[in-house]
């Protein structure tokens, strides 16, 4: 298949999952939270699409519903590393000299500590909140964003057009939003990309370990969390269903990423 | 015009100029010739003053009997805006690619002077006409248009806003031999009819030999010979010069 066919794919299935978890509420027949203890485990029908899990409820259902919380708390926390990573990159990457080479440091300092360690230790504090959890994504996933934007402002500020912009007195802010970060917003873009598919996989990963979103509230990782021990009792159809949406999700995501990267480069 | 007395500029412990003191007359076209490497770039951007922090100079640039090291900021910004403009060697560089030519060419040829874009388009396609480009070219993005074509977008706007001096940075390397020779004829045309400084730095000898009426000879960091085009030709006395001389490629007519 041609590269740009499977890139569309993956943008309209992209489109259909928000859209569909968007508004959930208005397209599925149940609530999320009514448990119907006479439909427990219930294996996928007509009625039930994708089965019902322990407490009777409608995987389907939940299944939408829990993806609008994981994609927004991946969603604002992505939009909330990037702007990190653009103050801290573009300040490093504008003036470089010392000033880069000692946040360049710090950076580093930074990337030696595990990300999934820190947020372990600040969700032991803070647990459960999705403004916590998205909080810490964000926080903790700015490094690359910072790094590149820091490598695309050092190159762009050595060429002549930025020179001269700079010599006939061009306005700094001017500088850096028309020539520095419109022509970075290219990388910044596939970095962006891959962060959120990362930010989705933290907030499955955590609440699969039962510390991310609190378990009242549905996700993809919560789904999961539970699916465990369903799994077991053969209720198959609890884990298999998050695990292949958030598999095609991440999927299409890094894919959008990597052929934009690749045709960037030619 | 421009007077540079003993400047040295040195890159971490590294004298790439050194001592090195020369003039550029009002109103000739000075030709500064060296190899790569040789300090030719660095000068230019002292005189510029948009050297990197890291870099250290010393010596002193005259500009018009002031100094430019002692100049206050708004005098700095008006050299810079009114009276000089820069041609570099990447044409492709000096534009930014995400932007149209045409109102990147606003801001660099107007500098602040205010007429609206409609008015600049208008006198801008005049010298376009010239320039043998069309006025499709100011719609476009630079990546659409060949080097040769930038570089003349760049003459365009050194035209528009008639500097006082012209400073060129091998202008001509990247192109081919026909966009050179148009180059060269605009810049000589731009030298005679509005009587514009210009100093070129460039290491091919028959451009030099073709339009420069003072010559400049940088070897290795320091200048080794000056003066005018004839006497350098006929009289050169240091070994690289005549070295030079022998190596053009026209040399066989």
């Amino acid at each position: 298949m041609r590269p740009y066919k499977t890139k569309l794919i993956c943008w309209i299935f992209l489109l259909v999952i928000v859209l569909l978890t968007l508004f959930s509420a208005y397209i599925t027949p149940y609530e999320s939270n009514t448990m119907n203890m006479d439909a427990v485990y219930e294996a996928p029908s007509q009625s039930h699409w994708f089965g019902t899990d322990h407490l009777g409820r409608d995987v389907l259902t939940r299944l939408l519903a829990g993806g609008k919380v994981t994609l927004i708390v991946a969603a604002l926390s992505t939009i909330l590393s990037l702007f990190l990573g653009l103050i801290y990159g573009g300040i490093s990457g504008y003036f470089g000299g010392r000033i880069d080479s000692l946040l360049m440091r710090l950076l580093e300092v930074f990337l030696t500590i595990p990300s999934l360690l820190i947020i372990l230790v600040f969700q032991a504090f803070m647990q459960g909140s999705v403004w916590s959890i998205l909080l810490i994504i964000g926080l903790t996933s700015w490094y690359t964003t910072a790094r590149i934007v820091r490598t695309e402002f050092l190159k762009l500020s050595q060429l002549e057009f930025v020179q001269v912009a700079k010599m006939i007195g061009t306005p700094v802010w001017k500088i850096l939003v028309s020539h520095l970060l419109r022509n970075s917003m290219e990388a910044v873009f596939v970095v962006t990309l891959f962060n959120f598919a990362g930010a989705i996989f933290i907030e499955v990963s955590l609440s699969f370990l039962g510390i991310g979103v609190s378990p009242a509230v549905p996700s993809w990782g919560n789904m999961l969390f539970h699916a465990q021990s369903d799994f077991i009792t053969g209720a198959w159809w609890v884990g298999i269903f998050p695990g292949l949406l958030i598999m095609f999700t991440v999927l299409s995501i890094n894919i959008i990423g990597s052929s934009t990267f690749r045709t960037k480069r030619g | 015009m421009l007077q540079i007395k003993d400047l040295s500029i040195q890159v971490d412990d590294q004298v790439i100029v050194r001592h090195s003191s020369f003039v550029i007359k009002q109103g000739k076209i000075t030709a500064m010739i060296g190899e790569s490497g040789s300090g030719k770039s660095l000068t230019l951007l002292a005189i510029l003053g948009i050297l990197p922090k890291e870099v250290d100079v010393s010596g002193n640039i005259l500009f018009k009997d002031k100094s430019l090291f002692e100049m206050s900021a708004k005098e700095i910004q008006s050299f810079r805006k009114d009276e000089v403009f820069v041609i570099f060697q990447d044409a492709f560089n000096s534009f930014n690619p995400s932007m149209r030519i045409g109102k990147q060419l606003f801001t660099l040829a107007e500098r602040g002077r205010d007429s609206g874009y409609l008015a600049f388009l208008e006198n801008m396609s005049l010298i376009f006409k010239r320039l043998d480009l069309s006025n499709e070219v100011f719609q476009k993005y630079p990546f659409e248009l060949s080097g040769g074509m930038l570089q003349r977008c760049m003459i365009a706007c050194a035209i528009y806003s008639k500097p006082s001096l012209i400073i060129a940075d091998e202008p001509t390397s990247g192109l081919d031999v026909q966009s050179q020779t148009a180059l060269i004829e605009i810049l000589l045309d731009m030298n005679r009819e509005y009587e514009t400084t210009i100093f070129l730095v460039t290491h091919d000898i028959d451009v030099v030999k073709e339009i420069a009426d003072e010559v400049l000879v940088m070897f290795q960091g320091s200048v080794v010979e000056s003066g005018l085009l004839e006497t350098i030709v006929s009289h050169s006395v240091h070994p690289y010069t005549k070295r030079l001389l022998t190596s053009s490629f026209r040399m066989v007519e």
